[in-house]
């Protein structure tokens, strides 16, 4: 790490002794669960225990299709300490409702407990609660499932074949979009120039440091409780619904995550712990190893995509036709809204007048795919980019000037027929990223070649409009003058709990080492949504802005009043409200105020802007608002090993207005990791449905020894539509990285890879068959 | 995962160590930084009855003794990295730690667990066999000398007996103009090697290779000898063509072993390529070049 990064890290500081100058913008802040997160203090959902509780573990088929005959629970049960072995019968409703998609997708119903048939391997058939986790375990492995093992299908183009097993009754084919705009035949083959390619990507691990992990118990209220590391809080419904007790009767508490990255969107643990302390009335601690969660946890969909793009000699793009497959595994979750993300999005952030694309999310018996950091925009910024390189090198063009040409603006539409409402970044952060870089550096050794690449992305925060979203959320001051925030936000570790103090504190004045945000509590907390879709910053940020803005609009008179001015001459810093050089402490103002009647908390609810969207015609509002940016690499490259070296990163988005600068570089530096072994390692490799490895060691993130500094820069260029002109951040800065390291990489050595992870052997053989094919001797 | 269950005890040295061991019946293990052990056991892949803990049987001394470097089997990856005496004798293995695990890894393991273990991909098994180490064991029997060449049987399988320990490792340090070069190549910083090549050449007066020494590790089930195929480079001047082709008759020749992450072919290809790398290397080093550098291939 650069020793920018070192320094700050010198500075932390608790927050009693923050300076005064924290709370304004820009500045470190460093909320409270940054503090302890570096003490090693938090409690993380694992930390949380009870006396008398037991330990939870998932029983899971060992095989990718099958029959379930029979399952013998009596050896398990017999183990000493086994306090509970339940299957798919012990299930009050075995069923999880998933039409994801909001626009009326077919809805299949996915068992908590497989009944009567597996769909990939790792399924749940049985859970297990023990007095001690070693019993857990013995039991597990004592349950004995009797299997007809089924003809499986693995490959997403086989699924859709007439004659390939059918996963669910109506089909292998889950769902398909599409969208259009103009005349894109026509256009086609107006163009001077068609270029055809298709660009494949894998299946991914969210690989969090904290895996799936949580508690359960009886509270004395008796609601069912859960403490669990989770990304959604309002699974609580869905879990009332499992156990067929009213909504009322459940609450799940979200603990400070080890991460997220849409991995804890669906229910994790939930269910499971759930039905044991249900059933045994007992607390119950489940955490589930990594192997499992490698095993069995969604993944990010495979994509196949295929361009055919269409352009004049000057490079602009007369039409863009895309043809997107992806691998949704056994069972629907997010798939529908993966894809629909992905079709909107696929046309990248270049005009298109004349535009068709669509996909296809389709059913396989591997291991189900759903929420990952990106949802499906990720995944076409490969496609989308790598084709915009391509038609540069065919035009001999620079694959700057090609883009530059081809950039949307505000009021372009998009492949929907939408128009684009907020200014649009990406030509100022291409130019940055470009300029970053500095001069070239030199090769290490004989064998090795410097290259260097760029790309383009953008990515939507928050949900699709035809969700109609909302988040509320609660402020209050004390008679102290400290200010209390309730939101049912998660935090991911991305700091969501401490944007709201900062953004609180900006329009109140109250420092954030005087505020206490109390999030994630289904039962006390007001609902927010869930932290996915980087809508928590456009939606609990919007919420807490307005509720701060009318609690002050409350304060204002009583402030004035006593202060002898007008209201909107007073000013609301460093916990003081000040008109001139007269002014009063927020403590003074909270107890007049409730002196006054003036009760000094407010609860809103912030509704976001809402459209429709016709599925037949796929035209339509899509999304509130785009993030743009754009990325820039060097890398050396062994020409003899095929290995790629990561030596300089620059990463620039435009965010509208950072809320917190340090936590905006820290999104970007965290998912430019996540990208770059997205890019050149990271594969879930299944074979017919196994996985060849879940070792964690075997699973190639890329360590801090593989990466490089990473140069993150939030530029503060278009308003957005979150609170203040930010815009969302969490997602856009995992697209780019991929597209840019192939261009790098081709930069380096001649060959351009389509097909992700960039592997050495890969790299190799693309070498040798380029070699081969120009009919120069391999070394 | 939790390890299945185990006794634990603390040996304060050696012959305790074995007796212990002894006592304990053939589910005994040894365990000294644990690095290797820990995981198999929190994995069920080993389910050892007893461990005989040897941190404290001596000390991690090292030693230079007579043309040769004496480590004890206590002597930590970290050790060997930061020792000047290893630096200046045998450098190979100043070289080769750096591959190993992380720096967390390399304060705990020692060389002579790592050499006990049988891990086909052990940075320094490669290098004893290179460097044609001798092991140093206590057994029930009595003390004994083996060849590191004659040590490693197969995957997690050593020629040590039931109720032997490793004491010591000797190197020998010979004299004259000499060099040697480790070259690896593994995925990610410090996991696993793919491929390991470990070359010492010693010339004359004239640049002619007198000696030549070559060792692939971790493509096979244990590393592989193959100094053989490289004897044509003896009474020559060592160039890019003769190491080219002693480097793919190593590769066509050798046995190659499956992997999670890379196919048998690419592996093959590397093993050319480090084979290569590392002759050249070793030999540019002996003949005074230390600062030419034929790639190196650690990702470090």
């Amino acid at each position: 790490m650069s020793t920018e990064i070192a320094d700050r890290d010198a500075t932390i500081v608790a927050p009693e002794q923050a300076s005064p100058d924290a709370s304004r913008r820009g500045a470190p802040v460093h909320h409270r669960d940054f503090v302890e997160k570096v003490a090693g203090t938090l409690p993380y959902a694992d930390d949380w225990g009870f006396p008398g509780m037991l330990h939870g573990v998932v029983v899971r088929a060992q095989l990718p299709s099958a029959r379930i005959v029979a399952i013998d629970t009596s050896a398990a049960r017999a183990v000493p300490g086994v306090r509970a072995v339940l299957t798919a019968a012990d299930v009050p409703h075995n069923g999880i409702h998933d039409e994801a998609s909001g626009l009326g997708v077919d809805a299949i119903q996915q068992p908590v407990l497989a009944a009567d048939r597996v769909r990939y391997d790792g399924e749940p058939v049985a859970v297990i609660a023990a007095e001690t986790p070693g019993a857990a375990l013995e039991a597990a492995g004592l349950v004995d499932v009797e299997y007809e093992e089924l003809p499986g299908v693995f490959d997403p183009e086989e699924a859709l074949r007439d004659d390939a097993p059918a996963i669910h009754a109506g089909g292998n084919r889950y769902v398909d979009w599409r969208s259009s705009i103009g005349d894109v035949d026509a256009a086609m083959r107006s163009a001077d120039l068609v270029v055809e390619e298709t660009y494949r990507s894998q299946r991914v691990d969210h690989a969090y440091l904290e895996p799936e992990a949580g508690i359960g118990w009886i509270d004395s209220d008796g609601v069912l409780t859960l403490r669990v590391s989770t990304q959604v809080i309002e699974h609580a419904r869905e879990i009332a619904e499992i156990l067929k007790l009213p909504h009322s009767r459940v609450r799940v508490i979200a603990s400070y995550m080890g991460g997220g990255f849409g991995g804890k969107e669906d229910m994790t643990i939930e269910p499971f712990l759930a039905l044991l302390v249900w059933r045994t009335r007992r607390p119950v601690r489940m955490v589930w190893t990594r192997q499992e969660s490698l095993l069995a946890r969604y993944k990010r969909h495979p994509f196949t995509m295929r361009y055919r793009t269409g352009v004049r000699r000057d490079g602009t793009i007369v039409a863009q036709d895309v043809r997107i497959v992806g691998d949704a595994g056994a069972y629907p979750l997010l798939s529908s809204r993966v894809l629909f993300a992905a079709t909107v999005n696929a046309t990248g952030p270049y005009r298109v007048q004349d535009a068709r694309v669509e996909s296809t999310a389709v059913f396989t018996n591997n291991v189900p795919t759903s929420a990952f950091r990106g949802f499906g925009a990720m995944q076409v910024v490969f496609g989308y980019e790598s084709q915009m390189d391509r038609i540069a090198e065919l035009l001999g063009l620079d694959p700057a000037e090609v883009r530059r040409r081809n950039f949307v603006q505000r009021g372009d539409l998009r492949v929907t027929g939408e128009p684009i409402d907020t200014g649009v970044g990406v030509g100022e952060c291409m130019e940055r990223v470009l300029a970053e870089l500095g001069p070239p550096s030199r090769p290490s050794g004989p064998h090795s070649r410097i290259g260097r690449g760029f790309a383009c992305s953008m990515q939507p925060y928050g949900r699709s409009v035809f969700f109609a979203d909302r988040a509320s959320a609660w402020i209050g001051l004390e008679q102290d003058g400290t200010m209390v925030i309730r939101a049912g936000v998660t935090d991911l570790g991305a700091g969501q709990a401490a944007s709201l103090a900062n953004i609180a504190g900006e329009i109140l004045g109250v420092t954030v080492d005087r505020t206490s945000v109390h999030i994630g509590d289904s039962a006390l907390t007001p609902l927010t949504g869930g932290t996915f879709a980087t809508r928590q910053l456009y939606m609990s940020g919007n919420a807490v802005l307005k509720v701060a803005r009318s609690l002050r609009s409350k304060l204002e008179p009583v402030a004035a009043a006593l202060l002898e001015c007008e209201p909107a001459q007073l000013s609301f810093e460093d916990n003081r409200v000040s008109v001139g050089d007269r002014s009063l402490t927020m403590a003074e103002v909270a107890q007049a105020a409730e002196h006054q009647g003036v009760m000094p908390y407010v609860h809103e609810t912030f509704e976001a802007e809402t459209g429709e969207f016709d599925r037949e015609t796929g035209r339509g509002r899509s999304f509130p608002d785009y993030t743009h940016g754009a990325h820039a690499a060097e890398v050396e490259v062994d020409e003899s090993t095929g290995q790629v070296r990561v030596l300089k990163y620059v990463a620039c988005h435009d965010v509208g207005r950072a809320i917190s600068m340090q936590r905006v570089e820290g999104q970007i530096q965290g998912a430019v990791a996540q990208g770059v072994g997205y890019a050149l390692s990271e594969d879930v490799e299944l074979v017919d449905g196994v996985p060849s490895s879940t070792l964690f060691a075997e699973y190639l993130i890329p360590s801090s020894v593989d990466l490089p500094d990473i140069r993150a820069i939030g530029l503060e260029l278009h308003p957005g539509k979150g609170p203040l002109g930010a815009r969302g951040i969490g997602e856009p800065p995992i697209g780019p990285s991929a597209p840019a390291l192939a261009s790098a990489i081709q930069d380096a050595v001649g060959v351009r890879l389509q097909r992700l992870p960039m592997t050495p052997e890969r790299l190799l053989d693309a070498l040798q068959a380029a070699r081969g094919a120009s009919g120069s001797v391999a070394s | 995962m939790y390890s299945a269950p185990f006794e634990y005890v603390r040996a304060s040295s050696w012959p305790e160590a074995v007796d212990l061991l002894e006592g304990g019946g053939e589910d005994a293990r040894v365990i000294a930084g644990g690095q290797s052990l820990v995981p198999m056991m929190m994995l069920r892949l080993a389910a050892p009855s007893l461990l005989v803990d040897v941190s404290a049987a001596a000390d991690r001394s090292v030693d230079l003794v007579d043309a040769e470097l004496v480590l004890s089997a206590l002597v930590r990856h970290a050790d060997i990295e930061h020792s000047e005496v290893v630096r200046g004798s045998c450098p190979m293995l100043t070289e080769a730690v750096t591959h190993i695990g992380n720096v967390r890894v390399r304060h705990r393991g020692t060389i002579g667990g790592s050499l006990a273990h049988g891990e086909p991909t052990a940075e320094l098994a490669t290098v004893a066999v290179a460097e044609g180490a001798t092991v140093t064991v206590l057994g029930p029997g009595g003390e004994r000398a083996i060849p590191a060449g004659d040590l490693f049987v197969t995957h997690f399988t050593t020629s040590l007996e039931p109720g032997e320990v490793v004491t010591a490792v000797r190197f020998p340090v010979p004299g004259g103009r000499r060099g040697s070069s480790f070259q690896e190549i593994a995925r990610r910083a410090g996991d696993f090697a793919l491929v390991e090549a470990a070359a010492t050449v010693a010339l004359d007066e004239d640049d002619r290779c007198l000696s030549v020494r070559l060792v692939v590790g971790a493509v096979s089930d244990r590393p592989v000898d193959v100094s053989q195929a490289a004897r044509p480079l003896i009474g020559e001047r060592i160039g890019e063509d003769a190491v080219g082709e002693v480097a793919r008759a190593v590769a066509a020749e050798i046995e190659v072993g499956p992997h999670t992450h890379a196919g048998r072919e690419y592996r093959r290809r590397l093993v050319s390529v480090l084979a290569g790398r590392a002759l050249l290397t070793a030999a540019d080093r002996a003949a005074g070049a230390v600062h030419t550098d034929h790639g190196n291939g650690a990702r470090a």
